[in-house]
């Protein structure tokens, strides 16, 4: 059952174009993450979503009930703010059943509401305190806590764990995707961070400039990036991108070449119509390059940089005319992550090699991604 | 630029600033201290021109008795009191709902609106001095407490609602829409999450507001003419044209008069805790 849908929301401030008609239908029980750059227009839709912005134009679906008019309170929404926004003069207690005491429920089934919420959240020893008697994330528990009591269809959650420190939000994480099984509630997420995305995603919706770039579950997204916007911005560290030219064009392939990288033939879409000498800008994910030695290697590079992370080692290496238009380093340095601890030294020079499936391309003329689709499954 | 403490090293510094600071607190508290001293006084001593020497005789409990048994100080208390407390609560009332208005809702004409509450504020309230009174008088109601109320509401409302509106903007957005997420309605948000939080607020402003209104001399002059309804602003005058030689009775009144906005002070005190709003957002 489609629990929420969207259709063609544009929203304008003045002369500024914060979302530029987007669609969206989430069927019951979806975890959708909302990723994008800052600024395009993730809180505003999550607003609009809740009622609290007005859409210039489209229409908003909650259970089937066309909601685009509906006060944010009859919505049947409940949201998470990254600020907690939790009310400081009240307790924890007070806090959680606000709503439905704004609703006149009576006292008895608003505190079996909160206890079952505190329950659920592990702070019911909490109840009797205020907010700024509670850690960081303990506030945010009681803010997720204040959703659940009003039984909501949607939720919806703006940047919940960005307030909290590296190890807390990996735990809070694993306890929100544990909440999602347990309520088996429709549940819309904002972050820009990944981690959190391809984690606890169903499904993820890129934003960028208040358009959608791309909708499909976490790992489709990032194996089959639609465009050359998503395939930079899922994955860390980012993918490395060169221009390259199309050195000849044969059965549904096409060779690259470019100064300094020896020839790849990489396959390609049906609908890609691509010709010899055209130019196309091909991308390599840091973790698709391995090291190898001079004569098999794709190219070959002076190691400016290695950071080791014991599990892994990130090299950032001068392939001289073989320069990234864009890379995680920006400098033009190539990033190759490598998945284990390797005794490359900053200054030698080594080869590279990259296998023609992990390479994608992408046209210069859209940016749509014109290599051929790749299994999500890559054993 | 903000005033910035004196490093140890600088002693003259540091001397220089204790003796201004003394100086000026003694030149501002020195016709506070006269009138005290007077209304312990004797009516001998202020006769006799012992105005500053140690007095001959204590007239303390003497003075303030006549203050309140040998003249209507009482009913003028009294009167100003009736005055000054609705007064005081219709301004907060007011400023409350229009200061909330104004800082969280967008609608054409709000910044005239706030930009007219502003404004009145520069008009010297003198000039409407008989319009008022003229009106007051159309309107029956010259010569009574209503008249008085009605004005200081009035008078006091662009002030308080500037303060007020610029309190209620700077509460932390996300609570407001967060209230509104969960249906509370604007009266209930008004209720349940702005007056808990500008408690402080409202608190100061009672306090500023009581002292601005028992304060008042000139409307008590211009509005009132009988003793059943002059505050003691107005009372305290009609003292000293009755007992023209009782400084030391006229004293003892004044340091009364002076007490309730002192009193004010202290009750609400305990309301200024700052950083109440402290904790809502991360931190
Ligand atoms: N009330 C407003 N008036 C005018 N412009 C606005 C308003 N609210 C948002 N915008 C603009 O709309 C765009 C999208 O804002 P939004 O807050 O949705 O970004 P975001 O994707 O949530 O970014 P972030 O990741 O930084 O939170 C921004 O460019 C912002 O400047
Ligand atoms: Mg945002």
């Amino acid at each position: 059952m489609t629990s929420l849908e969207l259709r063609q929301i544009q929203k304008n401030y003045g002369s500024y174009h914060a979302l530029r008609g987007i669609d969206l239908s989430v069927e019951q029980g979806e975890f959708i993450v909302t990723v994008g750059p800052s600024g395009c227009g993730k809180s505003t839709l999550l607003k609009i979503i809740a009622g609290l912005e007005t859409v210039s134009t489209g229409k908003i679906l909650i259970n089937g009930r066309d909601v685009t008019t509906t006060e944010p309170g009859e919505r049947g929404i409940a949201m998470v703010f990254q600020s907690y926004a939790l009310y400081p003069h009240m307790t924890v207690a007070e806090n959680m059943g606000f709503g439905l005491r704004m609703a006149h429920r009576p006292k008895a089934e608003i505190d079996a509401a909160v206890l079952r919420a505190a329950k659920i959240l592990r702070i019911a020893d909490q109840l009797d305190k205020r907010p700024k008697q509670l850690s960081g994330g303990q506030r945010q528990r009681v803010a997720i806590g204040r959703a659940i009591t009003r039984s909501p269809d949607v939720f919806l959650f703006d940047e919940p764990l960005s307030n909290l420190d590296a190890a807390l939000r990996t735990q809070m994480r694993v306890e929100l995707s544990d909440l999602h099984a347990r309520l088996g509630a429709t549940m819309v997420y904002v972050t820009h961070d990944q981690t959190e995305a391809m984690t606890m995603a169903s499904r993820i919706v890129v934003l960028n400039r208040g358009s959608v770039e791309q909708v499909g579950a976490p790992l489709e997204l990032y194996r089959n990036p639609a465009n050359l916007f998503v395939a930079g911005f899922l994955g860390a560290p980012r993918m490395n991108f060169f221009e390259v030219t199309v050195a000849a064009v044969s059965g549904g392939a096409a060779t690259l070449s470019a100064a300094g990288l020896s020839p790849l033939t990489v396959e390609l879409t049906e609908a890609a119509s691509v010709q010899v000498g055209d130019r196309v800008t091909m991308g390599i994910r840091p973790e698709s390059i391995s090291l190898a030695a001079e004569e098999t290697a794709s190219f070959a590079g002076r190691v400016r940089l290695v950071e080791r992370l014991g599990r892994e080692t990130i090299l950032y290496a001068d392939a001289g005319p073989l320069q990234c238009v864009s890379s995680e380093s920006g400098s033009g340095n190539v990033t190759v992550q490598i998945g284990h601890a390797s005794a490359v030294a900053a200054d030698a020079t080594v080869g590279f090699k990259v296998e023609p499936r992990d390479v994608y391309l992408f046209s210069s003329v859209d940016e749509r991604t014109i290599s051929a689709r790749k299994s999500t499954i890559t054993d | 630029m903000f005033p910035r403490p004196f490093p140890e090293t600088a002693i003259w510094r540091r001397r220089l600033y204790v003796v201004l600071v003394t100086g000026i607190l003694i030149v501002w508290l020195a016709p506070l201290f006269a009138i005290i001293l007077t209304s312990f006084r004797s009516t001998q001593d202020v006769m006799g021109g012992n105005l500053w020497g140690w007095p001959t005789q204590f007239g303390l409990v003497d003075n303030y008795t006549a203050v309140f048994t040998q003249t209507p100080m009482a009913r003028y208390f009294l009167n100003s009191l009736t005055i000054t407390i609705p007064s005081v609560m219709g301004v907060l009332i007011l400023s409350t709902l229009a200061g909330f208005v104004l800082a969280r809702y967008r609608f054409r004409g709000n910044m005239l609106v706030f930009a007219l509450f502003v404004g009145g504020n520069f008009l010297p309230h003198q000039i409407m001095m008989i319009p008022v009174r003229d009106l007051m008088v159309r309107l029956n109601l010259y010569d009574t407490m209503a008249a008085l109320i009605i004005f200081h509401i009035a008078f006091q409302t662009g002030f308080a609602t500037l303060f007020m509106r610029n309190f209620i903007a700077a509460l932390p957005g996300e609570l407001f829409q967060a209230a509104r997420a969960e249906g509370a309605t604007p009266f209930q948000t008004l209720v349940h999450v702005v007056v808990p939080l500008v408690r402080p607020a409202l608190a100061a402003l009672a306090i500023l507001l009581f002292t601005f209104i028992w304060n008042d001399y000139f409307w008590a002059v211009v509005l009132t003419i009988s003793d059943t309804v002059k505050p003691v602003t107005a009372g305290l005058a009609n003292l000293r044209g009755e007992w023209v030689s009782a400084w030391n009775l006229i004293s003892a009144g004044t340091t009364v008069v002076a007490l309730p906005p002192v009193a004010m002070f202290f009750l609400m005190q305990k309301h200024f805790i700052t950083g109440l709003t402290m904790g809502a957002v991360k931190g």
